[in-house]
């Protein structure tokens, strides 16, 4: 098969995709394609303008890590391992990142579902499809001794309570809510972690979640 | 644009890469009349980020990052830099107020400058809270969460905006452009992994600066883009911030501008603190830093920032920030030699250029 290195990629009469649920999400979204829906003119300064929406179905292939993704749906962790310097990586990467290694294949590893908070924040602003969960805890999360880390939510916690260093678990959501994405799951903490007293910093962290609280709560 | 400006004929390319987009263009044209192929190229950049409210354009930007693991997790790209942010901050005794220092510094300079969007939408206008009003520290601390340690007054600006320079052969510029024109003295670019949660081991960095750097708090592309530019243009890195006399570098955040000191090598772990307190990087410091303002007080329009941020130093190099300012408050007289720093990703990509006065 040539260059073990190399992705493999099935051909296109090869892949039947059997198990579709391409629109199971979807709810009542419409796709319209590009559309104008109307214009605004303002006369004192004969400005102009014209409305678009463009809504359009589309998807990215896992390709090589679709292991990763059919995982997330069955509630496995899938991570991957060089076997030469046995470097391991959550998210899984497909070919090694040591060039001593020379771009070696890794192999898929299933992994612990718990890790160590490296980093984390309180956020108070995000996206347009994110702002009603606000105030929410995003931490990178080291998983099962990976040498990378990456970012999920931690729940299930006071905001200003999570520490560097602290233990995590993964908690999935219900298996038929899962859409093979990070979004299946998030971290709690680990089972018998304890928050630690209040301090001056977690207090000032407190209050500066209240008014972001306060805010959340006047969305529709 | 080339069609519209009459250009038609000429070759072309455009470089898309997020923050770094203005540096990585002044990179591309440095390259190209370095070649000896052209002996004039010019460099424009543009962002229109006000056609959607400020919600949508930070889902925007973030379908710049990571999308399969980080962006559908809710991240944009403040609450990626904050979570960086907070482990710098703890891992360098700074606190809140420490990175409160780049914001006040940037908007208070804007407010100078009555091009800048600061000026225009708060320090001029009788509706903002900030209506002709100095900001302080407290001001920084009591604006509204965006991610912690972040808020509002730490966060930079959504911007309309474009910019242009041009980058010639010294010759070229000898003849049209006497008494004008600026060196770029020394050029540096550098990428980094897309994700910062791959930063912590990575093989390349660890081989080059040692086990677990940069870590989540620093950014590697920085200084590995700013040693090449300081190698060409001869500076050693000990000295830099000594050498340097104007910088305009890529304050996202005020936390990155804290950053970027760092890797800069403008100061060290041990004495970040005192750097930043002592306001080194203020108009009568060591090396006066965003005196157009930056990212958080004259704008950041993606596409323009770098090249804004290269013309902001080039107006001390040459003596025109008074008249580009519309004031000689914020002048640095006798200005030698300018850093200019563009940043893109979560430091995913980082030029960095030294220019001197010819």
């Amino acid at each position: 098969m040539g260059d073990k290195r190399m992705h493999k990629i099935p051909g296109h009469n090869d892949i039947k995709w059997d198990d579709k649920n391409s629109d199971k999400f979807r709810g009542d979204i419409k796709e319209t394609g590009i559309g104008f829906m109307g214009y605004d003119f303002d006369s004192a300064t004969e400005q102009f303008k014209v409305f678009l929406h463009y809504d359009q179905l589309y998807y990215w292939k896992y390709g090589e890590v679709s292991k990763l993704g059919k995982g997330f749906v069955e509630g496995e962790f899938w991570g991957t391992q060089c076997p030469k310097c046995g470097d391991k990586f959550f998210p899984p990467r497909v070919n090694c990142w040591r060039l001593d290694c020379n771009l070696e294949r890794s192999d898929w590893i299933k992994l612990s579902e718990t890790g160590i908070v490296h980093t984390f924040t309180i956020a108070g602003w995000s996206g347009k499809s994110s702002l009603k969960r606000h105030p929410f805890v995003l931490a990178y999360v080291i998983v099962d001794g990976c040498n990378t880390s990456i970012a999920n939510e931690i729940r299930n916690i006071e905001p200003w309570d999570p520490e560097f260093g602290m233990p995590v678990k993964v908690v999935w959501k219900p298996k038929a809510e899962r859409q093979g994405t990070v979004t299946d799951w998030w971290f709690e903490p680990a089972d018998g972690w304890k928050a630690g007293p209040m301090t001056p910093e977690k207090e000032r962290m407190k209050k500066l979640c209240q008014p972001v609280i306060e805010w959340v709560q006047t969305m529709k | 644009m080339h069609d519209h400006l009459g250009l038609v004929g000429l070759p072309h390319v455009r470089i898309e890469n997020g923050g770094n987009t203005g540096g990585s263009a002044l990179y591309g044209a440095f390259l190209a009349v370095k070649s000896g192929l052209f002996d004039c190229v010019g460099v424009y950049g543009w962002e229109t980020m006000d056609n959607v409210t400020q919600s949508q354009g930070s889902e925007f930007i973030a379908l710049a990052s990571d999308t399969r693991y980080e962006a559908l997790a809710g991240g944009i790209y403040p609450i990626y830099y904050a979570a960086m942010a907070y482990k710098f901050m703890k891992e360098n005794n700074l606190t809140e107020e420490d990175f409160a220092m780049a914001a006040i510094k940037n908007r208070n300079y804007a407010a100078d400058n009555e091009k800048s969007q600061f000026y225009r939408s708060d320090y001029n206008n009788p509706k903002s809270p900030y209506y002709k009003k100095t900001l302080t520290v407290e001001d920084v601390m009591e604006s509204r969460l965006i991610s912690y340690p972040l808020k509002r007054l730490d966060c930079c600006l959504m911007s309309r905006g474009g910019a242009f320079t041009l980058v010639t052969s010294e010759e070229w510029a000898k003849k049209h452009a006497a008494g004008n024109y600026v060196e770029i003295a020394g050029a540096g670019l550098s990428s980094c992994t897309i994700r910062a949660g791959d930063r912590i081991d990575y093989p390349g960095w660890n081989e080059k600066y040692g086990k677990g750097y940069p870590d989540m708090t620093e950014f590697a592309a920085c200084r590995h883009s700013g040693e090449v530019a300081y190698d060409m243009a001869g500076i050693e890195y000990k000295n830099a911030a000594k050498e340097i006399d104007v910088a305009e570098v890529h304050d996202a955040f005020s936390s990155s501008e804290t950053q970027i000191y760092k890797a800069l090598h403008w100061c060290d772990k041990d004495n970040i603190q005192e750097f930043v307190r002592e306001k080194r990087t203020f108009l009568d410091g060591d090396v006066p830093t965003n005196i157009g303002g930056g990212l958080m007080g004259y704008g950041h329009p993606v596409g323009a920032t770098g090249i804004m941020s290269t013309l902001e130093t080039m107006y001390h190099l040459n003596d025109t920030a008074p008249k580009k300012h519309l004031s000689s408050k914020t002048y640095v007289k006798d200005a030698d030699t300018g850093l200019v720093n563009s940043h893109a990703g979560t430091g995913t990509s980082i030029s960095n250029f030294i220019l001197r006065r010819p």
